[in-house]
C-alpha cells in the first residue's frame, strides 16, 4: 500500500533535477496530442478518401458500361453512347451517382468542391482503351469501347485542423474502362431464325457481304423458287427454330409467341435454353412453321405471326393479316418503333434506336426435317419494303429485305464460354 | 513547487487520460460508420449487377425470385443466405427502381409497372437502369460509453445500367 506521506517525503528529497518532471510529461503532452490527433485524424480522413475512390469508381463502371452498350457501329452511336452514359448521373429523381456519404453529385461543384465528370472517351480496341493518354481515341462506327475518368475534391475532415495541411481538400480520381466482350457462345434475346452459312469456313462473315440488302426468304418446296425483292443481292433462305414455350405463363398462345419473337427477339426467361441459342448446339426447326409449297399464296400462319412480329418494329398498328393473333392488341403496344423505319444502305450512317437490328443464327445446313448446327450468330438490319415503311407481312414466301452488317451491336445478355469462335456479336464487360 | 511536481503528473494523466480514449474511441466509431457506409454501398452495387444480368427478373415484383437472390447474395455474401455483411441488414431493406431512358427527349423517369413499362409478369421489356437503395435508410449508432449519441442515418444508392456483364 502506498504510503502518501512517504511519497511526499521522498519527493521532496530528490535531486533538482526532478525539478522539471511535472513540466516534462506537459511538454511531452503538448507534443504528443497533436501528433496523436494528426495520427488518427489522418487515418480517418485516408478511410474517407477511399470511401470517395469507391463511390467514384463504381460510378465510373455505370457510366462506362452505360456508354459501351450504345457503341453499334454507326456514326452517331458515340454521340448517343455520351448521352445514355450521363444518365448516370442524371439527378433529377435524386438517384443520379454521387459521392462523399451519397452526399455530392458528381460532375458539379458542390460549395468549394469541385467534381469533374468528362464525357467518355472511345475506342476501337481494348489495348488503346486501357493504354492510357497513348491510345488513339475514335468515335462514331469504329468505336468499341468506352473509357470514363472521373474526378472529385473530397473534403478532409480532420487534417484540416493542422496547420500542416496547405488544402481542406484532396482531388481524387477513378477510371474505368467497358466495352465489347469476346464473341458470344450463347446469345439471349435473339431471333430464333436460321440462315445458312453461304461459307462455312469463313470465319468473319460467313460468306455474307456486309453492307448488302439481301432477301430474307422462307424456306419452300418445289417450283418456281421465289426471286429476291427489289435492289437487294439475292434471296438467303431461312428458317424458324424451335422455341415454342410449353409453358408459358403468358401470352399463351403459340401464334403470340411467334409474334413476341418476331417483334423483340426471343422473350426472357428463367430457363437460357428458352431465351437463348448456343454455338455448336443442334436446332430444330419449329414444328408448326414447316415449309409449304412455294406456289401456294401464304408461308403459313406461324411465319404470318413472326412477319407480324417484324413489322410491329416499323409501325404501332398492325396489318389487318395480323388481327387473327390471340392478345394482338395487348403486345403491339409493348413493343416500341424504330426511330428510323426508310431503307438504310448503309449501316453506318443509319441513326434509328437499334429495333431494326436482328441477331440470327448461321446454321452449317438449313434443313426441315433434321437437326441444324449453330455456327454463330450474324446481324442484320431489317428493311422496309420498297417504297413503304414497314415489313409486307402478306408476301407469299415470308420475304423481307434485310442489310447485313456482321456483328456491331452488343447483345443485352449472353455467356462467353463454351465454344472457340474468332468472330461474333459480344457483350458489353467491364474491362479492369 | 517540487512537492506538487509527481502529484501533477497523475493528475495531469487522470485529466488528460479520458479525453485521450474518448477521442480514440469516438475515432473508431466514426470509422465504423464509414466502412459501414462504404459496405453497404457496394452491397447496393451488388445488387444492382447481379439483378441487372440475370435473365427474366421481374424489377416490378418485391418478391420475383431473381430479385430475391441477387439481394440474398449481395447481403450476405452467399447465394443461400446466412448472416449479413452488415449487422442487422436485412433484405427487405433494399429496395429496386427501375428506370427508362426516352432517347427522343433524352429523358430518364421511372418505369411503370405495367405491360407498356417494365412488368415483366404482364410482358413489359426490361428497364434501361436500375437503382437500388434504402428507401428508410440504415441506421448506425455509435457506441459511447453507453452514452446515447444522435445515430447515423446512411442512405446509399448505386444507378447502373441493365445487361452487359
Amino acid at each position: 500500500m502506498l504510503d502518501p506521506v512517504g511519497t511526499w517525503n521522498r519527493s521532496s528529497t530528490l535531486p533538482a533535477r526532478d525539478f522539471s518532471r511535472g513540466a516534462a510529461s506537459v511538454q511531452l503532452l503538448v507534443i504528443l496530442v497533436p501528433v496523436l490527433l494528426g495520427l488518427m485524424g489522418f487515418a480517418f480522413d485516408l478511410g474517407e478518401l477511399y470511401l470517395v475512390r469507391g463511390e467514384l469508381q463504381s460510378a465510373a463502371n455505370s457510366m462506362a458500361i452505360a456508354a459501351a452498350q450504345k457503341l453499334a457501329g454507326t456514326d452517331v452511336s458515340s454521340d448517343a453512347a455520351t448521352l445514355y452514359a450521363r444518365q448516370t448521373l442524371e439527378n433529377a429523381s435524386g438517384f443520379g451517382n454521387k459521392y462523399f456519404f451519397g452526399g455530392l453529385a458528381i460532375g458539379q461543384t458542390n460549395g468549394s468542391l469541385t467534381s469533374e465528370a468528362p464525357d467518355p472517351a472511345y475506342f476501337a480496341t481494348a489495348v488503346d482503351a486501357t493504354a492510357g493518354s497513348t491510345g488513339s481515341e475514335v468515335a462514331g462506327a469504329q468505336a468499341r469501347h468506352a473509357r470514363v475518368t472521373l474526378t472529385a475534391e473530397a473534403p478532409l475532415t480532420f487534417w484540416s485542423f493542422l496547420s500542416l495541411a496547405s488544402s481542406r481538400r484532396v482531388a481524387v480520381q477513378a477510371a474505368a474502362v467497358a466495352g465489347i466482350s469476346a464473341p458470344l457462345c450463347t446469345g439471349c434475346g435473339i431471333e430464333p431464325i436460321a440462315v445458312a452459312a453461304i461459307d462455312g469456313t469463313e470465319p468473319v462473315n460467313f460468306g455474307f457481304v456486309p453492307q448488302t440488302e439481301y432477301t430474307l426468304g422462307y424456306v419452300c418446296n418445289g417450283n418456281p423458287i421465289p426471286g429476291s425483292l427489289p435492289n437487294t443481292a439475292g434471296r438467303i433462305p431461312y428458317l424458324l427454330l424451335n422455341r415454342l414455350d410449353t409453358a408459358p405463363v403468358i401470352f399463351t398462345d403459340e401464334q403470340s409467341q411467334l409474334y413476341r419473337d418476331g417483334a423483340g427477339g426471343l422473350p426472357a426467361n428463367a430457363s437460357t435454353t428458352q431465351a437463348c441459342l448456343t454455338v455448336n448446339n443442334t436446332e430444330l426447326i419449329w414444328a408448326t412453321a414447316a415449309p409449304v409449297q412455294c406456289s401456294t399464296v401464304s408461308p403459313g400462319a406461324s411465319v404470318v405471326s413472326w412477319m407480324c412480329g417484324l413489322t410491329s418494329r416499323f409501325e404501332p398498328t398492325y396489318p389487318a393479316q395480323c388481327a387473327g393473333i390471340p392478345e394482338i392488341d395487348t403486345m403491339s403496344a409493348i413493343f416500341p418503333q424504330d426511330t428510323e423505319v426508310t431503307e438504310t444502305t448503309d449501316y453506318t450512317q443509319y441513326q434509328g434506336n437499334g429495333r431494326r437490328v436482328i441477331t440470327v443464327a448461321v446454321v452449317d445446313v438449313l434443313t426441315a426435317v433434321g437437326a441444324m448446327t449453330v455456327l454463330g450468330f450474324r446481324q442484320f438490319v431489317v428493311e422496309p419494303v420498297a417504297g413503304g415503311v414497314d415489313v409486307n407481312v402478306a408476301d407469299a414466301n415470308g420475304r423481307f429485305g434485310a442489310l447485313f452488317i456482321g456483328s456491331p451491336v452488343p447483345l443485352k445478355q449472353g455467356s462467353v464460354s463454351g465454344c472457340q469462335i474468332s468472330s461474333g456479336p459480344g457483350k458489353v464487360v467491364l474491362h479492369q | 513547487m517540487k512537492r506538487g511536481s509527481r502529484g501533477s503528473t497523475l493528475v495531469e494523466t487522470v485529466l488528460i487520460a479520458p479525453v485521450l480514449i474518448m477521442l480514440l474511441l469516438g475515432m473508431t466509431e466514426l470509422a465504423r460508420v464509414v466502412y459501414t457506409y462504404y459496405t453497404l454501398q457496394k452491397i447496393m452495387d451488388t445488387v444492382a449487377r447481379v439483378a441487372g444480368t440475370t435473365q427474366s427478373v421481374n424489377f416490378c415484383n418485391d418478391s420475383d425470385p431473381g430479385l430475391i437472390a441477387a439481394k440474398t447474395l449481395a447481403v450476405t455474401g452467399s447465394p443461400d443466405g446466412g448472416n449479413a455483411l452488415v449487422n442487422g441488414l436485412t433484405v427487405d431493406q433494399v429496395s429496386v427502381r427501375a428506370e427508362r431512358y426516352e432517347a427522343a427527349g433524352n429523358t430518364l423517369a421511372q418505369c411503370d409497372c405495367s405491360f407498356t413499362g417494365c412488368d415483366a409478369s404482364a410482358g413489359g421489356l426490361p428497364p434501361d437502369f436500375i437503382v437500388v437503395d434504402m428507401p428508410n435508410g440504415f441506421t448506425v449508432r455509435p457506441l459511447f460509453f453507453g452514452l446515447t449519441v444522435d445515430p447515423f442515418l446512411l442512405k446509399p444508392h448505386v444507378r447502373v445500367p441493365y445487361g452487359g456483364t
